[in-house]
């Protein structure tokens, strides 16, 4: 297994409370792992971290190799990295543009990303949906627009939060499923959840985490 | 006074094209919608930098803004004609007295209220707004300008009062724009003096065109706040 993401240990305090304190940790490329635990173990917290979007104490992180500065991470490096909100956030535009947002950020215009927005839009099933404002979306609906914007980025890590959280029936299923190919495509993926389904899709690592130290199980 | 009699000669003005009436509205107009462009750009930019980083001096500014809200335009007036007279250190510019002087003014009087609705819409702007773009890739500008256009309404909102504030005050525009006709005279200062004079025709012509500005801004905002919730 090639290491695609390591850090030695990892701290986030609030006050006096320390919320996560973990050990050694490494993310192989094209490995998927699940974290489980309670409500406010820090799941979320260690997602958010490791995205970039929140400040924690962090020794010895390293991308590939590439030593890093927590809170600055390179450009290379945060285009490697998506991280997908419990509650993914749309743009007020429609959900074509949502999905090419990532592609336009990184310069890819015109017919290719049109050519790559098509092909994400088709993989999420949301060919019905493309011109709608996502305001008028369901949960499910959201969630499948903020994985295929994730997808077609290609990135090397995806950070999903509670993928399947608030979602029932079938807009969960749709959700598992897509999930599901992102794991048999060898993407990497770091997932925070509770979802018994998701937690024992084929190829997963499980871990748990509990007062601040995370544990395969 | 016969009240009656100003206000249907006032109409008959509005209506018949009076060159001078027009002139005055074009004046006003003219004056406050280039302040309102020179002024938006750094507003927004300041209003998003209080709202989104921190750093020393921060709560200072933004008290400033608040106080600045309510300055009195005459006092703006009266600051930029001692910049801006002869004597004063600006004196060389030969600004006095022109539109470009009234334009500075309405610029200073109009940038806190752009800048204060431009903090309070990225303030209540959803926070996943910001980090989404960033996670998806974007350059700070760039997820800069998402976060503004997510929160465009209540922005947009922001140059509307502002535009409320400037088109219809009088202190300042008449102080270093000297109410000259068909050079400087806008509204405002057109309404003082023509009722100075007792001919309230033009005053009420005038005032009739300042309520319909102040109307057309009521209905935008409110269909603006019914579109973005001033999102």
């Amino acid at each position: 297994m090639s290491v695609l993401l390591s850090f030695r240990h990892l701290r986030k305090t609030f006050g006096e409370r320390k919320l996560l304190d973990l050990d050694p940790f490494v993310i192989g490329e094209g490995e998927a792992y699940v974290i489980t635990g309670d409500n406010g173990s820090g799941k979320t917290t260690l997602l958010r971290i490791l995205a970039g979007l929140e400040p924690g104490e962090i020794a010895g992180f390293e991308y590939r190799g590439l030593p890093l500065t927590h809170g600055r991470l390179p450009e290379d490096v945060r285009h490697d990295i998506v991280y997908v909100h419990q509650h993914p956030y749309l743009f007020h535009t429609t959900v074509v543009h949502n999905i090419g947002y990532g592609l336009a950020a990184r310069g890819i215009d015109g017919a290719e990303r049109e050519r790559l927005v098509e092909e994400a839009v088709a993989w999420a099933g949301m060919n019905h949906l493309r011109g709608v404002p996502p305001a008028k979306l369901s949960g499910g609906e959201k969630q499948r627009v903020a994985l295929a914007r994730a997808r077609v980025l290609k990135p090397h890590l995806f950070l999903l939060d509670e993928p399947t959280a608030n979602l029932d029936g079938e807009a969960r299923g749709q959700a598992i499923a897509l999930i599901r190919q992102l794991v048999q495509d060898n993407g990497s993926l770091l997932i925070a959840c509770h979802d018994r389904e998701l937690i024992e899709l084929p190829g997963m690592r499980r871990f748990h985490l509990e007062n601040g130290k995370l544990d395969e199980v | 006074m016969d009240i009656l009699a100003s206000t249907r000669l006032a109409f008959a003005l509005l209506f018949s094209g009076d060159a001078e009436l027009w002139t005055i509205i074009w004046i006003s107009l003219r004056v406050s919608l280039i302040a309102l462009a020179v002024a938006t750009p750094p507003a927004v930019v300041l209003g998003y930098a209080l709202a989104h980083k921190r750093f020393p001096g921060r709560r200072i500014l933004v008290v400033l803004i608040q106080g600045l809200l309510s300055f009195p335009t005459v006092v703006v007036g009266l600051i930029l004609y001692i910049l801006l007279t002869r004597q004063g250190p600006l004196g060389s510019w030969q600004l006095l007295f022109t539109q470009e002087a009234m334009i500075m003014g309405q610029a200073v009087i109009a940038f806190p209220v752009l800048a204060a609705f431009a903090l309070a819409a990225v303030q209540g702007a959803d926070p996943r707004a910001h980090e989404t773009a960033v996670s998806l890739g974007a350059s700070p500008l760039r997820a800069a300008l998402t976060t503004l256009l997510e929160v465009r309404f209540a922005v947009v909102a922001g140059v509307f009062n502002g535009f409320g504030r400037v088109i219809s005050e009088v202190g300042c525009a008449m102080m270093v724009g000297g109410n000259i006709a068909g050079v400087t005279r806008n509204i405002p200062t057109a309404i003082a003096l023509e009722t100075s004079k007792g001919d309230f025709a033009q005053g009420i012509a005038l005032g009739v065109v300042l309520m319909l500005f102040a109307l057309g801004i009521s209905i935008t905002l409110g269909l603006l706040q019914g579109r973005g919730g001033l999102k």
